[in-house]
């Protein structure tokens, strides 16, 4: 089951790739789609089909494949894949009418969209770790493409230091998973044969470092960051909407699955550092994001600092901060994705993206009324204004993590007034004053152009009023996890008494 | 007095059926050349690949043959010589396809050509097979000598006849000193020339370390490194790939450097068993040196042939890290990467010989645009060289990532870390050319993609070019994703190599040793 939404992006990207004849971008827009809510709503079926109260893996698939490396072709989900291949699917069809509808050389760019689908699906439900590598490293091409073929104007720039950074970020995680398989002795990289418990506290230290500092540069934590305002704001907003909705989760979701799953006893110790520099992200990802005169770099700081909230609250390592993480990415990556859709929708239509020249979009004959309508509802749901899945994401992380560290989540919580801080400057710049009218002659904005606003917005709004159908799938995945953590770490309290 | 059939019974003439295939198929594209001339060369070549073809299917039934020790010890038809010969063969095989147009185009002959590229061939697996002193040194000579020939056929191109004085004055110079390290082994071990008896004796008159076999030692790794371009003795390297005719490179990077990967084996392991640690320390010297000059010096190139001359020499320092692991894995992880390194890097210089062809240059910049013109080149040159650089789900990627994990099992952590390293700086350099290929808009396009000439695959030569670059893209995408059967091959010819498995052994019973002494000493203190 897992298998099919693996491999029908990848037979959809072939399609379109090697299809015969000369192919109209519009054609190929609608087999793009085709195959992509097909995959969507093979998920919608696998979430129907999963069972909530099992914390386990599930839909599990297993077929041998190189085994003098220990390669296996694994896969399974369970709580904590299972949202985020949902986000995933629904993000590529955000993704494909997020762009105009003539775009130049449409046939890579379909297919090229598709791979990346399947690239994260794989990396997401894969249940050996060189298996996970050969997905995350996947990615690598295509994102390089994408951002250097349709991006901005310094786009080479931002696409070679996002390709160099991101494939230190796979070496570092490969070097890792090495001397993890080796050290355990058993030659499998099989999930569930990999274990960290018989090595030294030392080498399970080292080898956390190294994973630590490889997911880091993908999350981005701030020291290893500096790619991602470049790449963000030069990558057309379909590819930001990957980057920054989904591709920036892989990094999360190594962190908890690779992290904290596989080095429970380690993690305490490394814990209060996480917590610290995921609060000087939280930080300098809004205090950055004020300085800012350009909205997409402000949007692209601002994930930063959202970033920033997930590594406190895996840090913390609680039950409820752990559930709160999970929410957070799902949370963060509906809202990334509304804000650079209508951040690119007002580029397109104004041309300008200067927050000293963008002024009163929200007039309503001549303005863009509903595109900053939409844009007030998404710079508050990226503040965390109750009602809104923002605001349940960062209040459960915030409840989770205060009894771990008050003084952090303290900060955390500060650093979200600031959200609203620059929010508040971004919409008031764009949305609210007058029209310059010598230059207020913008086009109109499409139905298919405004739909996908549209339906994240209802989800945003949904999951915020009844967040239960966020959390339902992945608490008790989340409960386990943390009841592991906490196990072994009273184990550990034990032996060394 | 039946002394003739016993000799020639022990003989086991049959090892070398496969380069009996190979020297008459030279002969019969000579012989064909002087009887048919110049219109010989439109089916000449497909004899050639024909012949090369049997050689191969030969070399299956060749496999785990009792009879391996031939010629009296002086070659060795082992599973190991026969995985090897067959890289050699295979790569010759995709050379010839290549080189029908490109030879031709230049007005010279093709016989001539093939006749040389195929007595390389069979220097080349003699090389692999050779157990003695003497016909190490001559095959390793024939290899040489037509390597030479072929480097400067192009005689009316000063570049190539400078490449050709460059090749000869240094590829002499460095055979000399392998010689000089050859004789002295001859003299250490009391006249011996047989590898395996040499072992034997000159721990036994030597003891286990002594300077002249140190000097030994150093003196053939400056040939056997001087053939696999180890950094140090790699100054050929970026002149020749440059100067010589694209074919030619493409040989030389993967047939010569097979044979020279399978000398190495062989000689260290069985001659210099008893100075393992030696020779893998300075392997892991020349490993480091490679990977990060080849890499580096890589990034700055601009013409296409002499980037893929430093790539090579960082690829030979990749394929040293399974050498120096020294673990069956390591050595099966080495077969494993060179029978893909055949097709990346040959996919890769036929898509080169392909733009040359059309556009008469092989500068890096003046592949911008070519996706708009050519796109079945700019996705195999693409596939190629994402393969090369690592990328999954590219043969590359496994093939990198079997040879790191067997230096990780073989605890080469530091190696291992800088092959990691060196290959994000090496997926810089082949990405840059993608980016050319790919990234650049019509209105960037160079001047020579600009007058591309219309695609005619119905010229003579076009179509054999067409089907090796196909099929090298199509295996190079693929074998990665199916390497079990390849896995399986190169894992096979290790474990049944009775050559390797003693050098395992041997090392391993220094162990069992003190474990009985130990066992004997607590009897005596019961006693």
């Amino acid at each position: 089951m897992l298998s099919f939404l693996l491999w029908l992006p990848v037979i959809g990207a072939s399609i379109i790739g090697f299809m015969p004849g000369k192919a109209e971008s519009g054609q190929l827009r609608q087999i793009t789609t085709v195959f992509a809510v097909v995959t969507f709503a093979w998920t919608i079926w696998l979430l129907t089909q999963f069972d909530i109260t099992h914390s386990g893996w599930q839909f599990a698939e297993y077929l041998p494949w190189i085994k003098p490396i220990g390669l296996s072709y694994s896969l399974a989900v369970d709580g904590l894949s299972l949202p985020l291949l949902v986000l995933n699917a629904l993000l590529t069809i955000i993704a494909i009418y997020s762009i105009g509808e003539n775009i130049e050389r449409p046939r890579l760019y379909y297919s090229l969209l598709l791979l990346i689908n399947a690239g994260i699906t794989g990396a997401l439900v894969a249940q050996n770790l060189l298996l996970f590598v050969i997905f995350y490293e996947i990615e690598l091409i295509p994102f390089y493409l994408m951002i250097a073929i349709w991006g901005g104007e310094k786009r080479n720039y931002a696409a070679i230091k996002f390709l160099l950074y991101t494939a230190v970020s796979g070496l570092l995680v490969l070097a890792a998973f090495l001397g993890i398989g080796f050290l355990n002795g058993v030659v499998s990289f099989d999930y569930d044969t990999i274990s960290t418990q018989g090595l030294s506290l030392t080498t399970q230290l080292v080898l956390l470092s190294v994973l630590l500092v490889g997911f880091g540069i993908k999350v981005p934590l701030v020291p290893l960051h500096t790619w991602l305002p470049d790449a963000y704001t030069e990558a057309s907003p379909a590819v930001t909407i990957l980057l920054g909705g989904i591709l920036a989760k892989l990094g999360t979701y190594g962190l908890i699955r690779f992290g904290l799953q596989l080095f429970p006893e380690t993690w305490s110790i490394v814990a209060p550092g996480l917590a610290i520099i995921g609060t000087i992200s939280v930080l300098y990802g809004a205090l950055s994001a004020i300085a800012q005169k350009d909205i997409k770099r402000m949007v692209a700081y601002s994930s930063i600092g959202h970033m920033g909230y997930i590594l406190v609250a895996v840090a913390a390592g609680t039950q409820l901060s752990i559930l709160g993480a999970v929410a957070q990415m799902i949370g963060h990556g509906l809202i990334l994705a509304l804000l650079f859709h209508l951040v690119g929708i007002v580029e397109r239509k104004v041309g300008t993206r200067d927050l000293d020249v963008l002024n009163g979009l929200m007039n309503p004959i001549r303005g863009l009324p509903l595109t900053s309508g939409l844009l007030i509802m998404a710079g508050m749901a990226s503040a965390g204004i109750p009602g809104l899945v923002g605001f349940v994401a960062e209040f459960i992380i915030f409840q989770g993590s205060f009894s771990a560290f008050p003084i952090p989540t303290l900060l955390c919580i500060i650093a979200s007034g600031l959200t609203a801080v620059y929010f508040i400057i971004l919409l008031n710049r764009t949305c609210f004053g007058k029209l310059d009218n010598n230059l207020a002659y913008y086009p109109t904005v499409s139905r298919s152009e405004s739909l996908p606003a549209f339906v994240l917005t209802i989800i945003i709004l949904l999951l915020g009023i009844q967040p239960n159908w966020l959390l339902r799938w992945t608490e008790p995945t989340t409960n386990q996890l943390a009841v592991d953590v906490y196990h072994t770490e009273q184990v550990a309290i034990n032996i060394s008494n | 007095m039946d002394f003739s059939s016993t000799v020639a019974s022990q003989l086991h003439a049959g090892a070398i059926l496969p380069e009996g295939i190979v020297i008459v198929t030279i002969m019969a594209v000579l012989i064909g050349d002087l009887i048919f001339g110049r219109s010989s060369s439109r089916w000449l070549p497909y004899l050639a690949m024909f012949g090369l073809f049997n050689t191969l299917v030969a070399l299956f039934f060749q496999w785990s043959n009792p009879n391996a020790i031939a010629f009296l010890g002086s070659f060795n038809g082992d599973n190991l010589s026969i995985v090897f010969r067959g890289i050699v063969a295979l790569s010759a095989l995709v050379t010839i396809l290549m080189s029908i147009h490109y030879i031709q185009q230049s007005g010279t002959s093709l016989a001539e050509f093939i006749a040389i590229m195929l007595t390389a061939v069979l220097g080349g697996m003699f090389l692999c097979g050779a157990n003695e002193l003497t016909m190490v040194f001559i095959s390793l000579e024939m290899l040489s000598i037509s390597s030479y020939l072929m480097t400067g056929y192009m005689k009316r191109d000063p570049r190539s006849n400078e490449a050709a004085l460059k090749y000869l004055l240094i590829g002499a110079a460095s055979s000399a000193i392998f010689l000089y390290g050859m004789s002295l082994l001859y003299g250490l071990s009391a006249g011996e020339t047989n590898l395996n008896i040499i072992a034997a004796k000159i721990t036994a008159i030597n003891g286990v370390q002594s300077l002249g076999l140190a000097i030994s030692l150093v003196f053939i790794i400056a040939g056997i490194s001087f053939k696999i371009s180890a950094v140090p003795f790699h100054q050929w390297t970026p002149d020749v790939y440059e100067g010589s005719p694209t074919p030619v490179v493409a040989f030389l990077s993967v047939g010569s450097k097979a044979a020279g990967f399978a000398l190495a084996i062989r000689l260290l392991t069985t001659a210099f068993g008893s100075l393992t640690e030696q020779w893998h320390f300075i392997f892991t010297a020349l490993a480091i040196l490679s990977m990060v000059l080849g890499n580096v010096v890589a990034l700055a190139q601009t013409s296409i042939k002499r980037m893929l001359a430093y790539s090579s020499i960082a690829q030979a320092g990749f394929v040293m890290i399974g050498l120096i692991a020294g673990t069956d894995n390591g050595y099966s992880s080495m077969i494993f990467y060179l029978f893909i390194y055949l097709f990346m890097n040959l996919g890769a210089f036929s898509c080169i010989i392909l733009f040359s062809l059309r556009t008469g240059t092989d500068q890096i910049s003046e592949y911008a645009g070519l996706y708009q013109k050519d796109p079945l080149l700019t996705l195999c040159l693409s596939i190629c060289l994402l393969s090369l650089g690592g990328i999954p789900p590219m043969a590359g990627f496994f093939g990198k990532i079997y040879l790191f994990w067997a230096g990780w099992q073989a605890g080469l952590y530091g190696l291992v870390l800088l092959g990691l390293i060196t290959s994000v700086i090496s997926i810089y350099y082949y990405i840059r050319v993608v980016k050319m290929m790919v990234v650049k808009e019509p209105q960037e396009m160079s001047e020579s993609v600009k007058n591309y000439p219309k695609i005619n695959w119905k010229l003579p030569g076009m179509r054999p070019l067409q089907a090796g670059i196909v099929a090298s893209a199509i295996i190079t995408s693929l074998a990665g994703i199916l390497s079990n059967p390849l896995f399986t091959l190169s894992a096979n010819s290790v474990a049944t190599t009775p050559i390797l498995q003693s050098t395992v052994i041997t090392q391993e019973i220094p162990q069992n040793i003190i474990h009985v002494s130990s066992i004997e000493d607590s009897k005596s203190e019961v006693n």
